[in-house]
């Protein structure tokens, strides 16, 4: 069975957040919620501006779920996290624990009235029955149940944001990865990895990166 | 004696059993009832090419748009 997940290219990446338009349009996400947006570094910075396009990354081990007080997410057999918004309680605790921001909340009433979370569902809908108009108004398109795959991938310009399972978009990208190094460009983890977020090894300042040692 | 020590260990088997306690788990409810994507959508929008509710039909309908995020697969 396959297990559902996104890759971003940040080589490829242009920014021209078409997959945030493709998945608001789509599913019709309320005003004030983004449930895929696209984060720059170093931007303005000539050769070092990359962008990425971030969502749920449907973690195999997800925190969200493990913080839930209502136990409200499950997983289902591809591996996607989904949630019941009829047991939400819009507590925020996942948007505390989610490493990439990807519960969102509508706020729609006054006094800072905050709804129930909404975030990626993988174009997979959500408990109710597929394609139908309850679970399109509660989570939107459920394009796995009709045979594709997420908007915000399938219609990427560049091929920048791969979905699906996860050996074969994996393949894609290491295809892309060794064909840059061939021609001899930084790729892979060189461009969008540990290094940037840490920094070289051989600057100064650097943090070492474990050793991968026994503790 | 005999009589008295059944007895004891009966009553302590009694106590004994408040003591008990559900196991816990993070996530109690990771599965629920949600209709699988291959059985299909109602909605008109269904891609042809596949037969909803039958997982190998759909996994290989899946597979091949997974594909075609490739284009080093596309120009060959």
């Amino acid at each position: 069975m396959a297990r559902m997940k996104f890759i971003c290219d940040a080589e490829r990446c242009i920014e021209c957040n078409g997959c945030v338009t493709a998945c608001k349009n789509d599913n019709e996400v309320p005003w004030g919620v983004n449930r895929r947006r696209v984060v720059t570094i170093n931007d303005g910075v000539i050769g070092a501006e990359k962008s990425i396009s971030v969502a749920c990354m449907h973690c195999a081990d997800a925190p969200c779920m493990a913080v839930c007080p209502v136990d409200c997410f499950y997983r289902t057999d591809e591996g996607v996290v989904l949630h019941d918004k009829d047991t939400c309680i819009g507590c925020a605790y996942c948007s505390y624990a989610c490493p990439f921001g990807a519960p969102q909340f509508p706020s729609t009433g006054t006094f800072g009235l905050r709804g129930k979370m909404d975030k990626c569902t993988f174009c997979s809908g959500g408990p109710e029955a597929n394609g139908s108009v309850a679970e399109f108004e509660k989570y939107g398109r459920n394009r796995l149940a009709e045979g594709k795959l997420p908007l915000c991938a399938e219609m990427c310009s560049t091929k920048a944001l791969i979905g699906g399972d996860g050996d074969v978009i994996a393949d894609i990208f290491r295809a892309r990865v060794v064909k840059r190094q061939t021609a001899g460009k930084n790729a892979g983890a060189d461009v969008f990895g540990w290094t940037t977020a840490y920094g070289q090894p051989d600057k100064a300042g650097a943090k070492a990166a474990p050793t991968g040692g026994k503790i | 004696m005999k009589l008295r020590t059944v007895t004891a260990a009966l009553l302590a088997l009694g106590f004994l059993s408040a003591c008990n306690s559900e196991p816990g788990s993070l996530a109690l409810n990771s599965k629920r009832p949600d209709i699988a994507p291959f059985m299909g959508a109602d909605n008109g929008f269904m891609v042809k090419g596949w037969k909803p509710g039958d997982a190998k039909s759909w996994q290989e309908e899946i597979n091949k748009r997974n594909q075609q995020q490739s284009e080093y697969i596309k120009i060959k």
